[in-house]
């Protein structure tokens, strides 16, 4: 695809466990994305979403296969990739001794984000997420509901063209998820190429232009939701989604 | 490896550990404060007891005195400290009220030994008293000096009387000098005190720093956000390192500016006031100690901070980073003790024994010997030792559970599962650091 700016091919990961061996968390895996489209990743919990989102953002690295972002290869690219990327999961927080304002320069500082724009730039975000108020306040003295707003600005503040949002509604109470929302579709219409991983079937329906349902480390089916409807014959992504595990699973056990 | 990144991270850990209470009190508050406060109490302590002690009785009792000498009687009994006690009979009923703390001390008369028979009514004193107790070796300690002052006065009128001339008894009398310069007195009270606090002050300011870049991050979820931060891993590691080393630095440069201050402001006054008054202790450095104890503390800061930090990255938590760093800072202290042995200075063989080198080197300092090759030996292994220390973390950080802070074992397990074993499996699991 000629405007893909993820792109993964047969990307594997496996781990060494001492007491079951290698293990296969990610199982040769394909798919692309491209600008201004949010890409959604569907699985239950250890079906592989994590572990295959660390390996785009480069903090692990893939057993085999290939990926590549904004053009530059996770394995040989390292810190370019990094820096056209935001990552955003429920495991990055935010460093509770400096001040929101601290954290944003920090960020867009160490990812590259031209030294005379910064002030200029962590500005204009406090101004967008509304955060003037306790900008100057240290992180450890804020509610949940203004750290994530320092957050999703920590994770744009340098500007990268592609988004990873890994689980970000978890914990989170229903205003602030929708909250959150609101902002990935603001990213994706400013054209942004967004990867968003998820269990919440609602979530993934509302959210995403295309949808890869992941289990055990594979992909069992990617499209939109109209496509997954008309694969399946199913209508709620719920259905769809017990619908294909579902199928694997007697094929595995048939063998 | 990039340096702007490395001073945007470097900045940024200084910056956030300064707001850290704990790190600001270990590693500046304590070595700056340690020490007035330490030694003020001390002295305070010091002359609260003296002055208890000065004021104390010695409960003596005094058997058989020669009636040759009442003076000698008189003398005990005018001593305003020493209490003479009447009624006890018989050295054996003394000694079991010694032994039950009743009575401090037993003077006893006895008739002189053959040889001392030569001079009329000579006799020879027996101070029975009970060392394990402080007030009987003070009651010695009175009883004897007046015994002493007594005998003077005594040989000397004999030697009147036997026209002894003044010049031929002075070669009989004991007559110390000390030829120490007050500097080199007060040298040897700093070349025990610095090079130890010096030491055990850059592993103190090494030691919170080291575990809260590296399980304290970890514990507070902010390593993964640091990971996906365009810098190099190299980058990130070498920044944290500079970071700690500077704590251990600035703790041992503030320690030893506390010290020799407070040295000079509080412990010479005090030698002064306890001393025989002859000679005033002297706090003063040669000028090239100034520069050998900042490279010392640089060098040990360098190798406290890789040793700490390996054993810390270890850790998913900040308390199990502190069990596991900890043993570290006590183990400093051995190799330590070496260095203060005062009539020693530094010898091939202790210049290559790491962190015993450096303390023995900042005390020849203090006093004046500045042995350069050995010096240069000593800098050359705790180098050595940064660089192993660097090159082990290299390997081990090339683990990404360690890296993720997913491995859940010690550094001893590590070592015998992944470094020695080599299983291949592990050895598959690895990432290259350098490459980001």
């Amino acid at each position: 695809m000629a405007d893909a700016r993820v792109k993964v091919e047969a990307l594997c990961k496996s781990f060494w466990d001492e007491s079951r061996g290698e293990v296969r968390a990610v199982d040769s895996i394909d798919f692309d994305c491209r600008q201004g489209e949010v890409f959604g990743l569907l699985g239950a919990n250890g079906a592989g979403k994590t572990t295959t989102l660390r390996m785009l953002a480069t903090i692990l690295k893939p057993t085999s296969g290939r990926a590549s972002l904004n053009g530059y290869d996770v394995l040989t690219e390292p810190e370019s990739v990094r820096r056209s990327l935001g990552f955003y999961s429920a495991s990055t927080a935010l460093y509770p001794r400096l001040t929101g304002k601290e954290t944003l320069e920090f960020f867009a500082r160490i990812n590259r984000y031209p030294p005379d724009l910064v002030e200029e730039r962590v500005e204009s975000l406090i101004e967008r997420f509304g955060i003037a108020e306790y900008a100057g306040a240290r992180v450890e003295k804020l509610s949940s509901g203004m750290k994530q707003k320092i957050s999703i600005a920590r994770t744009i503040v340098h500007d990268p063209p592609v988004l990873i949002f890994d689980e970000p509604t978890v914990g989170l109470d229903v205003m602030a998820a929708i909250e959150m929302q609101q902002v990935i579709r603001e990213l994706r219409d400013e054209g942004k190429t967004i990867i968003f991983s998820t269990h919440i079937m609602s979530e993934a329906e509302k959210l995403c232009d295309r949808i890869a349902i992941i289990h055990q480390g594979r992909i069992l089916a990617l499209g939109t939701l109209e496509e997954h409807r008309q694969a399946t014959g199913k209508h709620y992504l719920e259905d769809i989604f017990v619908h294909e595990v579902m199928a694997v699973t007697e094929v595995e056990s048939s063998l | 490896m990039d340096w702007y990144d490395i001073w945007i991270l470097y900045r940024h850990e200084i910056r956030s550990a300064l707001r850290e209470r704990t790190i600001v009190m270990n590693s500046i508050l304590m070595p700056v404060f340690l020490y007035p406060v330490m030694l003020w109490v001390m002295s305070t302590g010091f002359l609260f007891v003296a002055g208890l002690a000065e004021r104390s009785q010695s409960r003596v009792v005094i058997l058989d005195p020669p009636a040759a000498h009442p003076e000698l009687l008189d003398s005990l009994r005018a001593h305003t400290n020493i209490d003479v006690r009447e009624g006890v009979v018989g050295s054996d009923a003394a000694l079991e009220l010694i032994l039950s703390g009743e009575l401090d001390a037993l003077v006893e008369f006895l008739a002189p030994e053959a040889e001392g028979r030569a001079l009329d009514d000579n006799f020879r004193v027996a101070i029975h008293y009970d060392r394990a107790v402080e007030r009987s070796r003070r009651a010695r300690a009175r009883v004897e000096s007046v015994v002493a002052d007594y005998r003077d006065e005594w040989l000397d009128r004999e030697a009147v009387a036997l026209s002894i001339p003044d010049a031929d008894r002075a070669q009989f009398r004991i007559l110390e000098d000390n030829v120490s310069s007050g500097r080199e007195m007060g040298a040897l009270i700093m070349g025990m005190l610095i090079p130890m606090f010096l030491v055990l002050m850059v592993a103190l300011g090494c030691l919170i720093p080291s575990i809260d870049c590296t399980a304290g991050e970890r514990e507070r979820s902010t390593w993964e956000t640091l990971m996906t931060v365009s810098a190099s891993r190299l980058s990130v590691v070498t920044a944290k390192y500079f970071y700690v080393a500077t704590f251990g630095i600035l703790a041992g440069v503030l320690n030893v500016t506390a010290m020799f201050v407070s040295l000079g402001a509080i412990v010479a006054p005090l030698l002064a006031e306890v001393g025989d008054g002859t000679r005033a202790f002297q706090f003063s450095l040669p000028l090239m100690a100034l520069p050998v104890m900042i490279v010392a503390a640089i060098a040990l800061a360098l190798f406290f901070a890789a040793a700490m930090m390996i054993l810390a990255s270890f850790a998913r938590t900040f308390k199990d980073g502190q069990a596991m760093v900890t043993p570290v800072y006590w183990l400093a202290m051995l190799p330590i003790l070496l260095g203060q042995q005062t009539d020693r200075t530094l010898t091939p063989a202790i210049a290559a024994i790491p962190v015993a080198n450096a303390a023995m080197m900042i005390r020849d300092a203090i006093n004046g010997v500045f042995l350069w090759p050995l010096m240069a030996e000593t800098l050359a292994v705790l180098l050595l030792m940064v660089v192993a220390c660097l090159l082990l973390a290299r390997t081990i950080l090339q683990f990404e559970d360690l890296l993720l802070g997913s491995y859940d074992g010690s550094f001893w397990r590590f070592a015998k599962e992944r470094l020695l074993k080599k299983n291949a499996g592990w050895n598959a699991a690895k990432t290259e650091i350098g490459g980001g």
